[in-house]
């Protein structure tokens, strides 16, 4: 998979002094890249994997095809990582949807071999159940991508109405690549097709960058989130950049997850033998620092010995907008500094279950980033990787927390994908005083940025009725999630209060 | 004379189209007749390669010059059946270098626009080539639908006076005082359109001249006739991809061989192909190793080919012909050429001339060759305009129109629609309600369906060829109901199912050479959606035969034991298909 997207990438080349193409051949000779150990750091900015060295053995090429996920298997990252190698083998895993189309973009035509037209993601697509003009996934991704010929630069407009929640690839029975579809044809009608000086350009590109204005906003953070909701300001938002009155802008936190790390002096912990390195997303750390937080107790707790990389956005706004390029700028800085981080052994945790989903799955199907399969590789979300390395039900066999809660839990579709969907239930429902009720499997209807739109706000809320009824029939009165999105929407149709499951975790096994 | 026509051209491939056209609009009265559909012998089974030439400058120079001339020629006339991909022909390591040189040597000598491109800029064209692809010639080949170009050719002959009858066999060649004066056919469904259920009649129709363009058929008319026509039929695989792995037609740079070219072909790759002699036509045997030798050889160019999905398989034979007294034994060697074999000085029986050989690309000559000979037999005076003129669909036209907005279509249905309709666009788009999207996995609209039915009556073959519904992933599974749905504003239930059954039916032929991995599992979901949703799998409504309700037993259960107590009809009614709703 290689994403070439050309010339804005080349000045920031130059900082990985030392990492260019051919050390990397020369690594590939040592024959051993095939180990998923310590990548270099450094981008990969190699031409397409077409053009072998003339030196080269052919052993690498072939290893890396991972064959136990097709979704693996389709994009090939590593491959296309180490510059293509073989050239006697002509095995077909060895040519990748590499830039068939100008300019770099994908060619993902081939991802509409699997489709049997089943339209299972037609059902599942929470956008296409209200919105009647919105042709549904299958449309989207395999049909439209099947009827494109080389040259041709017209995606349907109604890509945009897409709101990237992933669902469809967790309904197709046959691995169709439908969000990677998705996210290249909404990046190439972005590119291709959108008025750059239109309002809603303008709009979804702030919308998308949401860390730069939360980074803006945390320098003042209490005037900040009082203009933010200012009645007229708000008005005015609505009227001239279509982001919708009706929603309450989220405080932003008066000191951000990362002061307070600073401010705490670091790990408090030192483990070589067992390292994490937080992805704390730039939602716990402008607005709700206290989920990073309580990450960082929980896992000291375990003895683990937490890094905080530096980090951007995961990049999850930017593909569900299309702004490929902002997402791949931020991505460059993130595999950077986490591949640094697994260098040093640690596994990389987010709190986030969008921003683990994009770790994991986007980047190694949209950018061809060195190191970037590994970082795949080697993400988890915070709660499933307890329970991967830690009796967590021993932990909590005993603990109970202070009062009875009971909570009415909504599983965000991102962690639908991750196969976490049932993980905070299942956590808690031994726990003495912890009622956690599923309120089923119905998305929220927010879907990121999607209901931060005004023209999307209606079908947010209409996506979001099933969970909201369910929520109230609960018996909790507290809401629990792991995306801080679906949070915002639980919230603003229920008037609950909102937790993460870490915050439940830190009230329980550590206070 | 009462004669009914000038001339009566037999054959519906790309020469019989392009004669009748050019018969037509030089003011003659002419009749074509094909048994089958339109393309349906040879023309409907090739790869869809409009030749740059480039294929024969080194063994048939003469058919290479003639491929250019004719390939500028098309690209003008049927812009709307042309996709101009350009070609590529590959060297690999094994493959002589000397021969390389001949080949674009070759080209050279017959002006064909040759460029050596090495390697990596080939790759830069086309990804999925080989890592090992040494070198490649650039040449103008293309990629043409004959579908639509022998429709356009039938349509323009109609609009001048024509007459067309598919479905309409001969089955004699009227031969009066030594002088061939007619034909005799047997129409299916009767005159005109085809409709199913409609009784066959039989005609006779007599004409001053008589062209046998049936290609590998023609000994089949000449017998007839009573005079020999000695062509070599020779089949050919060709194998239909799921998707394109190429933008750009990619042949194998070696003197011949099988396997050796992949043309992309609308949303499809086609494979090609074999070359092998066959007695007869129409009965000769399709094997599974001619479809494993395409996907393996060519994956040696395409390495991606391997793994990819195959929709179908289909085999044409090719109307080879070599003048009496050559004696070659290998197919490959006889010459692409095309020979005019005037009856009357060759076998001393005036009124019929036979055309054999040739190709696809150079059908428009050899239909001006033949005509100028028929109106030099008729004594009639006229000009040749073929080359010069548009065919319906392929006048200027910008396709940079907003159909999306404009007829609310999704924009690549909308591109597709307009590359297939050409300048007709406006006309079909506006005829019917575009939506809803009637072939998903080709992106054809409604109008586009109406519009074929229109002009091919209940034969839901005919509308596929002309509007590719159905030839796409799904390879019918979800649209031939909904074409049928189309039809059935026209015309009656029992037509209608009969239509359905036959598109069904064909689709699932080319299939079944193709039946491993996707498509197998692709096949099987059609089979169970079709036989739990429409009882396609033994509907008492479709079969003549009365059910015997009787014959089913009552079941398990307390009141079933012993079958006293249950009224067998009620119950095997609602068991076989659940209900009267099947009727309507």
């Amino acid at each position: 998979m290689t994403r070439h997207t050309g010339n804005d990438d080349t000045d920031t080349t130059e900082e990985s002094n030392g990492t260019n193409g051919t050390e990397r051949h020369e690594e590939a000779d040592d024959g051993t890249p095939a180990q998923p150990t310590v990548p270099e750091l450094g981008r990969d900015e190699q031409p397409a994997i077409f053009v072998p060295d003339d030196d080269e053995d052919g052993t690498t090429g072939a290893s890396a095809g991972d064959e136990t996920d097709p979704r693996t298997a389709t994009d090939g990252g590593v491959e296309s990582a180490t510059g293509g190698s073989d050239s006697g083998d002509l095995s077909p895993d060895a040519y990748d949807p590499i830039d068939v189309f100008p300019e770099g973009d994908l060619d993902l035509r081939d991802g509409a071999d699997s489709c049997y037209k089943c339209t299972s993601c037609d059902t599942s697509c929470p956008v296409a159940e209200v919105d009647d003009e919105f042709p549904g996934p299958k449309f989207q991704g395999p049909e439209q991508w099947r009827l494109k010929r080389k040259g041709d630069h017209d995606i349907d407009e109604s890509i945009t109405s897409c709101s990237n929640c992933m669902r469809c690839d967790d309904a197709c029975p046959s691995s169709v690549p439908l969000s990677q579809m998705h996210n290249e044809a909404r990046g190439q009608f972005v590119e291709e097709q959108m008025e750059k000086l239109s309002v809603e350009y303008i709009r979804n590109r702030i919308l998308a960058n949401y860390r730069t204005s939360a980074r803006l906003a945390s320098m003042t953070p209490r005037l900040a989130s009082f203009a933010m909701n200012f009645g007229p300001a708000r008005w005015a938002m609505d009227k001239l950049l279509g982001v919708p009155k009706e929603r309450e802008f989220p405080e932003f936190a008066t000191t951000t997850f990362r002061e307070w790390w600073r401010d705490r002096g670091g790990a408090q912990v030192s483990n070589p033998d067992k390292r994490v390195a937080y992805f704390h997303g730039c939602y716990s750390n402008y607005n709700t620092p206290e989920v990073g937080k309580a990450m960082v107790r929980v896992y000291e707790h375990f003895g683990y010995e937490v890094l905080v990389p530096p980090q951007k956005c995961s990049g999850t706004p930017m593909f569900a907008n299309g702004m490929l390029k902002d997402a791949r700028r931020h991505a460059e800085t993130n595999v950077e500094n986490l591949v640094e981080a697994i260098g040093e052994g640690a596994d990389v945790i987010a709190s986030c279950t969008s921003c683990s989903m994009s770790l994991r799955q986007e980047y190694p199907e949209l950018f061809d980033i060195h190191g970037i399969e590994d970082v795949s590789e080697h993400t988890f979300e915070a709660l499933e990787y307890l329970r991967i390395h830690e009796d967590l039900n021993g932990a909590l066999a005993d603990a109970r927390p202070e009062d009875e809660q009971a909570f009415a839990y909504h599983a965000p579709c991102h962690a639908r994908n991750q196969g976490l969907a049932r993980q905070a239930v299942e956590t808690f429902r031994e726990v003495d005083g912890v009622t956690m009720e599923d309120v089923g499997d119905s998305c929220s209807g927010i879907s990121g940025t999607y209901g931060w739109k005004s023209e999307k706000y209606e079908k947010s809320m209409q996506i979001g009725e099933e969970m909201f009824e369910h929520m109230e029939d609960a018996d909790g009165e507290v809401g629990m999630t792991e995306c801080p999105t679906c949070a915002m929407q639980m919230e603003h149709g229920t008037g609950y209060e909102i937790r993460h499951p870490l915050q439940l975790l830190e009230e329980t096994l550590v206070a | 004379m009462d004669d009914q026509a000038d001339v009566v051209v037999i054959g519906g491939g790309s020469t019989g189209c392009g004669v009748i056209r050019d018969l037509a609009r030089r003011g003659l009265d002419a009749v074509l007749v094909e048994k089958g559909n339109l393309t349906h012998g040879t023309t409907g089974r090739m790869h869809g390669l409009l030749h740059s030439g480039g294929r024969y400058a080194v063994s048939d120079q003469t058919s290479a010059r003639e491929c250019m001339e004719e390939n500028r020629v098309l690209r003008d006339i049927a812009s709307h059946c042309v996709e101009e991909t350009g070609g590529m022909f590959v060297k690999r390591p094994e493959d002589s270098e000397e021969y390389f040189q001949q080949k674009l040597e070759g080209c050279r000598a017959c002006d064909i626009p040759a460029e050596v491109i090495d390697g990596e800029e080939a790759r830069r064209r086309e990804p999925y080539l080989a890592r090992d692809v040494e070198k490649a010639i650039a040449v103008p080949d293309a990629a043409i639908d004959p579908f639509r170009l022998c429709v356009a050719n039938a349509a323009d002959a109609r609009e001048h006076g024509a007459r067309v009858e598919t479905h309409a066999k001969v089955t004699d060649v009227l031969v009066e005082d030594g002088e061939v004066v007619g034909v005799e056919i047997e129409h299916d469904t009767g005159p005109g359109k085809r409709v199913h259920r409609e009784p066959g009649t039989t005609e006779e129709i007599r004409a001053r001249y008589v062209v046998n363009a049936t290609g590998a058929w023609a000994g089949r008319i000449g017998e007839m006739a009573g005079v020999d026509v000695e062509v070599r039929p020779s089949k050919g695989v060709m194998t239909v991809m799921n998707t394109r792995q190429v933008d750009t037609v990619i042949n194998r740079c070696r003197p011949k061989g099988d396997a050796d070219i992949v043309v992309p072909h609308e949303t499809a790759c086609i494979l090609g192909t074999t070359d092998e002699e066959v007695d007869d036509p129409e009965d000769y045997p399709e094997e599974e190793w001619e479809v494993d030798l395409m996907i393996e050889t060519l994956s040696e160019l395409v390495p991606a080919l391997k793994d990819a999905r195959t929709l179908r398989s289909f085999w044409g034979v090719r109307p080879l012909y070599e003048p009496p007294g050559t004696g070659t034994d290998d197919p490959t060697d006889i010459t692409r050429d095309y020979f005019l074999l005037d009856h009357d000085e060759r076998d001393g029986l005036p009124g019929l001339t036979s055309i054999v050989g040739g190709k696809l690309t150079t059908y428009r000559m050899m239909a001006e060759s033949i005509t100028d000979h028929v109106c030099e037999k008729l004594g009639h005076d006229a000009a040749c305009d073929t080359a010069d003129t548009p065919l319906p669909g392929s006048d200027d036209f910008s396709v940079l129109r907003d159909y999306m907005d404009e007829f609310g279509i999704r924009s690549p249905v909308g591109r597709r629609s307009a590359q297939r309709l050409g300048s007709r666009a406006d006309e079909v788009l506006n005829g019917a309600d575009p939506n809803p999207v009637v072939c998903e996995c080709e992106g054809v609209t409604r109008a586009e369906v109406q519009d074929a039915i229109e002009g091919a009556g209940s034969d839901l073959n005919a509308v596929r060829l002309r509007t590719r519904a159905s030839m796409g992933n799904c390879q019918g599974g979800f649209c031939t109901h909904r074409i049928s749905a189309e039809l059935a504003q026209e015309y009656p239930g029992p037509v209608v199912r009969d239509a359905e059954d036959e598109l069904y039916q064909e689709r699932w032929k080319g299939q079944r050479h193709a039946l491993w991995g996707r498509q197998l599992s692709q096949a099987m979901l059609n089979h169970m959606l079709h036989a739990t949703t429409m009882n396609r799998d033994g509907d008492p409504a479709t079969t003549d035969a009365d059910v015997d309700f009787g014959a089913f037993d009552a079941g398990t259960g307390p009141a079933g034991a012993d079958g006293s107590e249950v009224d067998d009809a009620t119950t095997g009614v609602t068991a076989t298909d659940g209900g009267l709703d099947g009727d309507r």
